[in-house]
């Protein structure tokens, strides 16, 4: 085993292989488990990103002249000796068929949705207008709460968000509402550790205030059924909504000062 | 504001009622309160009585439990459930409405609950404990069972309500009231994943034998006991219902695929033409995003299949509804929906002298595209575009037909009276079928589509008869259609030629590897 993983040839290949599960299953399926926000990544991103590993690993191993040398004797032996006549042949049919593959992999007729690359929390604006009112996001904290009682605050976010927030948000605040199946992006799940505790309130009053309307292109603001809630509700009403999420989840708001400047 | 004397009293009474429901139970009564308080309150009310802040723009309401009336139980008509019932609606939600199921809290929150919920009613705690019916055993499905339970289906009379093709479209359909004379819909049997109860074999069973309490639905027992309907009938009915149509929601498919037509695009939206064409469905949600919003929404989806043959596209678009508006019968539904329902700021239909509505919608269906085949994912606004980016729209409606527009928003459509897409819808058994064609490239401002290359589709709709106008409507997000391109050469040869190219250039590489060896 150890003479492997000191063998220049089999390191690469293990950088290799590992890049590949890392881009194909880990970002794609395994952080959405452990609560991270993620996507699976598009196939022909994935040949890109390969593409880049292999000659990442063939320019690291050709930097070094011996390095280079130990690197390409196991794939000299391979090409040249008799004993590793089996190995050789099994290889002459593999790579051509993979190639083959990946090339039909590309032509072949796709029926499949062309992959957006959605920014799910973009990069907030320095100040936003609600109806008319400019109001500056950095640095801004929820006034609720520093005012009035804290009890009555949260009484009124459940009443603002039963009604208004349940139908695609859900009862339970993750995300699976009786409408949610309707959309796509599907509505945020507040229970997820990627979402609330990553944002500061400021930045989520933006997103209550602006809605998908008011996201940046990165954040596909066509597609997002969010409404612009200065629309419906009053500043008041969103933050006391904000500090009833907070609330009901558990999870502490990110402060400005975690937040060092702005993202 | 003093009480009224004697309040005291009334009050000291109906707490000497209460206690036995809770006798040795206070502590968990008050834990449940505190899982009530935090998580059901704000619809079923502080009390109980299902008047919470939001109930108002929910139909069907949420439940009641003054009344001790439940829905979903194994008891008998007119029992109390038991625990595992009340526990069976908690854990499950009651499909098809703002109900979800609770898997957030645990196994003893949710018996504090039912605790405190029986609390709220002075019946529970009087008398013996409710004891589940016998629902006997099931003597099994197949094609045979299937046929006997589509007959007691009939003698059961569940048409009246339910419909011929079970779509909730009989002729009592439109008079349907609950408890509270509120309008209630007979379940859509062909769409059994909303089912309040379960959509299994099992389930179906259950809620006939047990009656949908507080709502016109009725136990089957008594039909049995008079011998209309023997028990294994009942069961065939079970069979049959589940037959209706797939028990769970269809999964949700991004890309329409339009297929190639062999030998000729159909005509009209005919069965004999369409069979066998792949079938997408797509869930819609109430249009909740811009006032006035509608929270209880008539079509929850629809079903669209697409063929072309290189020159035009048809499209046939299938949806539920019980009512073919404008339709006079439904004029009471109407009046009652707007009147039990939260309009959320939209005006209501006006009643005349004589109580009728002075206007009857139609039932309506919008298909949205982009004008233009967008560059990379940008496209215009879901909800029917803005005023910088207009979308292209295929309308119809049950009195003017099928045309075409541009949207600038919800509000906004201007006709294209140039545009030549056309077709026809026929209502049938509690069900639309809309028929579309059009030319795949046009002269007129439209989208041209391009075979091979997705484009953004999204959907719209409106039941007249539910007082569904203007932005009171079912919406979706987009989604693409996809027209296939004819078969092409390129598929087979690229990958042949890479994989020669390939196995040549290696033959090469090994070749004089070798050579060196030797000569070195």
């Amino acid at each position: 085993m150890k003479r492997y993983l000191s063998h220049p040839f089999w390191q690469g290949a293990i950088v290799v292989v590992a890049s590949y599960v890392a881009f194909e299953y880990v970002i794609g399926y395994v952080l959405p488990v452990i609560g991270v926000a993620s996507a699976p990544v598009p196939s022909s991103v994935i040949v890109e990103y390969m593409l880049i590993v292999l000659v990442g690993v063939l320019l690291y191993m050709s930097a070094d002249e011996d390095r280079w040398q130990r690197f390409r004797e196991p794939i000299r032996a391979t090409m040249v000796q008799p004993d590793r006549r089996t190995v050789r042949g099994i290889l002459m049919v593999a790579f051509p068929v993979l190639i083959g593959w990946l090339a039909y992999e590309r032509v072949k007729p796709s029926y499949a949705a062309p992959a957006t690359l959605r920014a799910v929390h973009p990069a907030p604006p320095n100040q936003l207008t609600f109806r008319g009112e400019t109001i500056e996001l950095t640095g801004l904290e929820n006034p609720l709460r520093e005012e009035g009682s804290m009890e009555e605050h949260l009484a009124v976010g459940k009443r603002i968000y039963v009604r208004n927030c349940v139908p695609c948000h859900g009862d339970l605040l993750d995300g699976q509402g009786h409408y949610a199946p309707a959309f796509n992006p599907v509505p945020a799940d507040f229970t997820s550790s990627g979402n609330l505790p990553q944002l500061t309130e400021s930045y989520v009053f933006w997103r209550i205030v602006k809605g998908g309307p008011g996201l940046p292109r990165e954040g596909t603001p066509w597609d997002s059924a969010m409404p612009a809630w200065e629309t419906i509700l009053e500043q008041d009403e969103i933050w006391a909504v904000i500090l009833y999420l907070y609330d009901q989840t558990g999870f502490p708001p990110r402060t400005w000062e975690e937040e060092g400047g702005h993202e | 504001m003093r009480a009224p004397r004697g309040t005291g009293i009334v009050l000291l009474v109906l707490f000497a009622g209460t206690p036995s429901a809770l006798a040795g139970q206070e502590d968990a009564a008050a834990a449940g309160k505190v899982v009530y308080d935090r998580w059901c309150a704000e619809c079923h009310g502080e009390t109980g009585q299902g008047d919470g802040s939001a109930a108002a723009s929910m139909l069907p309401r949420p439940r009641d439990f003054t009344q001790a009336l439940y829905q979903i139980r194994t008891t008998g008509s007119g029992q109390l459930p038991t625990d595992a019932d009340i526990r069976f609606a908690i854990e499950n939600g009651l499909p098809g409405t703002t109900m979800p199921g609770w898997p957030n809290l645990t196994d003893g929150e949710i018996d504090d609950l039912i605790v405190y919920l029986k609390s709220f009613s002075r019946f529970f705690g009087q008398g013996p404990a409710p004891e589940p019916l016998d629902f006997g055993s099931d003597p099994g499905g197949g094609p045979a069972a299937v046929e006997a339970g589509a007959a007691a289906y009939l003698t059961m009379l569940c048409e009246e309500c339910h419909g011929l093709s079970g779509r909730g479209d009989g002729t009592s359909a439109p008079t349907l009231e609950d408890w509270r004379g509120l309008p209630i819909r007979a379940a859509d049997l062909t769409e059994a994943w909303v089912l309040n109860g379960g959509s299994s074999v099992e389930d179906m069973h259950t809620r006939m034998l047990t009656g949908l309490d507080g709502t016109p639905m009725p136990s089957a027992i008594d039909a049995m006991n008079s011998g209309v309907v023997s028990p294994d009938e009942v069961w065939q009915l079970a069979h049959y219902l589940a037959s209706l149509g797939p028990r769970e929601m269809p999964p949700l498919r991004d890309v329409i695929r339009v297929g190639r037509a062999e030998g000729g695009l159909p005509a009209d939206g005919g069965e004999e033409a369409w069979a066998g064409v792949e079938a997408f469905y797509f869930p819609l949600s109430g249009q909740v995003v811009q006032l006035p919003r509608n929270f209880a929404p008539a079509v929850d989806g629809l079903w669209v299949q697409g063929l072309h043959d290189g020159n035009d596209i048809a499209l046939r678009v299938q949806w539920n509804d019980p009512s073919n508006s404008p339709d006079p019968n439904w004029d009471e539904w109407q009046n009652k929906i707007t009147t039990a329902l939260d309009l959320d700021g939209a005006e209501p239909i006006a009643l005349d002298s004589v109580g009728a509505p002075t206007s009857r919608p139609p039932d309506a269906v919008l298909l949205q595209f982009p004008f233009e085949p967008p560059e990379g994912t940008d496209r215009p606004y879901f909800l029917m575009g803005d005023a910088r980016e207009p979308v292209y729209l295929w309308t119809w409606d049950s009195e003017t037909g099928v045309g075409a527009g541009r949207g600038r928003g919800l509000d906004s459509v201007e006709p294209l009276a140039e545009d030549p897409v056309a077709g026809e819808a026929t209502w049938e058994e509690g069900r639309w079928t809309l028929y579309l064609r059009r030319s795949i490239e046009i002269e007129s401002d439209g989208l041209d589509f391009a075979e091979g290359t997705p484009t953004p589709i999204a959907f719209q709709a409106w039941d007249g008869s539910s007082a569904e106008v203007g932005k009171r409507s079912s919406v979706s997000t987009w989604y693409y259609i996809l027209l296939e391109p004819p078969a092409s050469s390129t598929v087979v040869v690229t990958p042949l030629l890479a994989m020669l190219l390939t196995g040549a250039f290696g033959l090469v590489l090994v070749r004089r590897a070798q050579d060196r060896r030797r000569d070195g």
